[in-house]
């Protein structure tokens, strides 16, 4: 009997065990044929590199190709909430660097950003959360004064956004709020056309829209009417929004569906998922507002203390290659957008009048967390 | 193990004491220093802002946090409670057709996370959802998105708990306590109020108190809701501070303070309820619990447990079940599909790695917890160890403390560079989930195996010892085949809720180390309902087909139940 249970006890023990080494062995060992993702997995078949100090030895890696002399096979970790899938081939294929992608939403990535501030795990940030980034920058986390040669090619709209200690750099910027209703509900002549339009008496309970202290592109959008109208008309302008029965919603995809499910009738979308509604045919049309449709730029920037930093620099090159900007648009799944490089196609179908306006970075950096705060305070009342 | 600094029935106390604070207190003190020295772990030394304590009173948002956490967590915990103690008491006491189903029913919910089936209640509840769709009932979204609702739902889903805590208890009896009570007259509702309640009150506390702590740190449920219905907790805002730039790790300190005192208050009432009192009544005469046919009533209780059971599982398993074979058509129809599934598995795999990578830990974590919650149970029923009751608090706030709170913690303990040099750096590294997934073990374990311990009188380990048993023989030989159901429950229980781990591994999940959780939800987070609901069937299939086969290997014979 005793025996019994301690033969059982070591079977359940070896059992585990050996789950547990072809668990971490497949860390450290799989390759798991690079497979096309989907937008809903983030993971690029793995290389265990984790941290920049270890070297891409960790991983039987593929000799880099030869036609590239730059690369010499070392691995780049890069942190980013969109494109995942497409810049990897790209970029190893162009320069012979190794790239390790950790994706995430936005919020996600920055607190893992924040979380490894002793000890950072990344070289490069690539994120639509310029504010956010601008703080990294304040906190003195990023590479400064460094030009890369494709910054000559930004269109004036761009080169706006460059800090003046070179800290970032824009790669694009697409609308984190337009206005979008219900075609069934609202014909065109009856339909918001401003944004002071959602605090209309016409449609209250009908308007959604996304939670800045969630989604990555609603902070841009909030601070920029905060910025514009100054900090007491920014809260009177969503005072009034939120008292019109507005719905706060954590993600502008929930937004989305909200409207599809007929729970809101007019929103504040972000731009590629407005679009998106609208080509697969839901009953949606969207307005860009005169005064200008917020937006979230998308930034790179450089770690500080990167061991590899002629790969980072390699890859904010790459960044800025109207190549690589017509190949997002062409093929990526955040395709809406304005590119920063000049000589880059929009989308044939995104609006030739869109207007996009930003709030400052270093101011929308500096009120972020007020602004936060009195907006979720606000919104539970 | 074998110096002598220490009073010889310390060394096991030590033992566990270092344990826990490694595993558990070192990262939560962490997060408290956090609060205290913002910058500690990045090399700056200023103190924090203790005025945000506070403000819990002044802003609404907390306010209102930590009110929906009180009247979720006391709601849910009352009906809870009652209904995992009445399903065991019926289970344990009476066979009737239907029966195993409620056993498989529990594992299901218990493997089964919160925001799984949270989410599986919004498919069914939501405007466009189900139940309107399929039944046209417009009344079920109001019935669900209200404190009242969501207190039901809950319940549903966190009464597993209270049934394995109690329902391990009842495994052995003393017919004869009750026998008496009936001779002298008692009918068999009075026998149970006033003998066998009362003694199985240490079970009911601890099952109240997991159903409890489980719910006020639980952040599945507010975070899947948050869609179509605002309810923010105490987790669920403390999740926001975090994930929210810039980050605000003093606030999410500040939240998980408060969440920290009200299970600490939660476990004073424990304390108090059962203090001074005496429960290990098993005797010589002791009888495995056996259950048999009711005289009458066997068709009313089979029908009870299927209709429970058809809302409980059916409702958010059924929703997912078919979000995952349904292909949403234009015009609110929708056709059938194997799709989802399909793509589980074209995509290089990245589900069965992930899989893969859940149940290893799961498993390891569930074996070494095992291990460790046996000596804590052991250290806090027999032992004179001066540090008792801390080793009993530690145990619990890991409970209380919700993951995200702890995983926070892990990266401050496990990311310091100093570490690198000893090759312990062990964030970003599968180690640390490993870590994680024992400290969220231990505290299921330990209170499951503590409430079946409390039962075994010392006497039975003094009498062995006395005959110069070995503390190791004397568990082997004593211990462990008295408790040996419990221990299956535990590890069990512990296995599948690691398995689902959302909160931890989402925080400290390894780049390119993907965990079934991770997946999911960040399926659900694009919206991909298809392919997460087809996710979390495949992954619950494979956890609870491990689940049965090891029931089914561990199980004492004479304890399997014919089936019917």
């Amino acid at each position: 009997m005793n025996l019994m249970q301690h033969r059982k006890l070591a079977a359940l023990a070896i059992v585990g065990l050996s789950l547990t080494a072809a668990g971490c062995g497949n860390a450290n060992n799989n390759n798991s044929g690079a497979a096309a993702a989907t937008a809903s997995d983030s993971a690029a078949p793995s290389s265990a590199a984790a941290s920049p100090s270890e070297s891409a030895s960790a991983s039987p890696s593929e000799s880099a190709s030869a036609s590239t002399p730059a690369g010499n096979g070392e691995t780049l970790t890069v942190y980013l909430n969109d494109f995942d899938t497409i810049v990897k081939p790209m970029f190893e294929a162009q320069t012979g660097y190794k790239l390790n992608i950790v994706s995430g939403n936005g919020a996600e990535i920055m607190s893992r950003i924040e979380a490894e501030k002793g000890n950072p795990h990344w070289d490069v940030v690539w994120m639509d959360a310029m504010p956010s980034i601008e703080g990294l920058g304040k906190a003195g986390q990023l590479m400064e004064g460094w030009e890369p040669t494709a910054a000559a090619g930004l269109t004036d709209f761009a080169k706006a956004f460059v800090p003046a200690n070179k800290a970032y750099y824009p790669t694009g910027a697409h609308a984190a709020g337009v206005i979008v209703y219900n075609t069934k509900a609202f014909s065109a002549a009856n339909a918001p056309k401003s944004w002071a339009d959602l605090a209309d008496a016409k449609y209250k309970g009908t308007v959604g829209m996304a939670d800045p202290a969630v989604a990555a592109p609603a902070y841009p959008f909030v601070s920029w009417f905060f910025q514009d109208k100054g900090s007491e008309g920014g809260q009177t302008f969503f005072d009034d929004v939120l008292k019109n029965g507005a719905h706060v919603y954590p993600k502008n995809p929930n937004v989305a569906k909200a409207l599809t499910g007929g729970e809101i009738k007019v929103a504040a979308l972000q731009e590629s998922n407005a679009y998106t509604l609208k080509n697969d045919g839901e009953p949606i049309e969207i307005v860009w507002p005169e005064e200008g449709a917020p937006a979230s730029v998308r930034v790179a920037a450089i770690q500080k203390n990167s061991a590899h930093q002629d790969a980072a620099k390699a890859f904010v090159e790459f960044l800025l290659d109207p190549k690589t900007q017509q190949a997002l648009i062409d093929e990526g799944d955040e395709s809406y957008f304005q590119p920063s490089a000049t000589g880059v196609t929009m989308k044939a179908d995104r609006a030739q009048n869109a207007k996009l306006v930003a709030a400052d970075a270093s101011w929308a950096s500096e009120h972020e967390a007020e602004i936060k705060q009195w907006f979720a305070d606000r919104s539970v009342k | 193990m074998r110096f002598t600094i220490f009073a010889h029935g310390s060394r096991t106390g030590w033992l566990v004491l270092a344990l826990l604070v490694l595993l558990i207190m070192l990262p939560l003190a962490a997060v408290v220093l956090q609060v205290l020295l913002p910058g500690f772990f990045f090399g700056s030394r200023q103190i924090g802002d203790l005025s945000l304590l506070g403000e819990m009173f002044r802003r609404p948002l907390w306010y209102l946090s930590l009110k929906n956490t009180l009247v979720l967590g006391l709601g849910t915990t009352a009906l809870g409670t009652v209904l995992g103690a009445a399903l065991a008491t019926a289970r344990s006491r009476w066979s009737f057709p239907g029966a195993r189903l409620l056993d498989g029913a529990v594992w299901l919910l218990i493997v089964t996370p919160s925001f799984i089936l949270a989410q599986g209640w919004v498919m069914f509840a939501s405007s466009d959802g189900l139940a309107e769709s399929w039944f046209g009932w417009h009344w079920v979204h109001d019935a669900v998105f209200t404190p009242a609702g969501l207190i039901a739902v809950m319940s549903l889903s966190k009464f597993p708990f209270a049934y394995l805590a109690v329902y391990s208890a009842l495994e052995w009896k003393m017919d004869r306590l009750g026998e008496a009570g009936r001779l002298n007259g008692g009918t068999a509702w009075t026998v149970w109020r006033t003998i066998e309640a009362p003694l199985l009150l240490p079970a009911y506390c601890s099952g109240a108190l997991l159903v409890f702590m489980d719910t006020v740190g639980d952040f599945g449920l507010p975070a899947s809701i948050a869609a179509v219905f605002r309810f923010p907790t105490l987790p669920y805002s403390i999740y926001s501070a975090l994930y929210t730039s810039p980050i605000r790790f003093d606030m999410a300190g500040v939240l998980s303070f408060y969440l920290v005192v009200l299970i600490a208050l939660a476990m004073s009432v424990q304390f108090w309820a059962l203090r001074r009192a005496r429960f290990d009544f098993l005797g010589g005469r002791a009888t495995r619990a056996k259950a048999e046919r009711p005289r009458k009533g066997a068709l009313l209780l089979a029908s009870g447990n299927l209709l429970l059971l058809a809302i409980a599982v059916g409702i958010p398993l059924g929703a997912n079940l078919l979000t995952s074979v349904t292909r949403p058509g234009k015009s609110g129809s929708s056709a059938f599909t194997l799709e989802h599934y399909r793509e589980l598995f074209v995509e290089g795999g990245q589900l069965t790695d992930a899989l893969l990578h859940s149940l290893s830990i799961a498993a390891f974590a569930a074996i070494v917890g095992l291990f460790v919650g046996l000596l804590v149970a052991y250290v806090l029923t027999y032992s004179k160890f001066k540090l008792k009751r801390a080793i009993d608090v530690i145990s619990l706030v890991s409970l209380a403390v919700p993951g995200v709170v702890l995983g926070i913690g892990y990266i401050f303990i496990w990311n310091q560079a100093w570490l690198e040099r000893i090759g312990l750096l062990l964030y970003g590294k599968p180690a640390i989930l490993v870590l994680a997934g024992v400290a969220g073990a231990i505290p299921v374990i330990t209170r499951i195996v503590t409430g079946a311990m409390a039962k075994v009188p010392q006497g039975l380990l003094s009498a062995a010892q006395m005959q110069g048993a070995s503390f190791s023989r004397r568990v082997r030989t004593i211990l462990l085949p008295l408790l040996r159901d419990a221990l299956l429950s535990a590890a069990l229980a512990a296995f599948g809720a690691s398995v689902f781990d959302l909160a931890m591994t989402s925080i400290l999940f390894p780049p390119n180390f993907m965990t079934l959780p991770v997946v999911i939800n960040k399926a659900f987070e694009d919206l991909d309902f298809g392919y997460a609901a087809a996710a979390t069937l495949t992954g619950g299939t494979a956890v609870v087909a491990l689940i049965l086969v090891m029931e089914r290997i561990f199980k004492p014979k004479e304890a399997r139940r014919p089936s019917r």
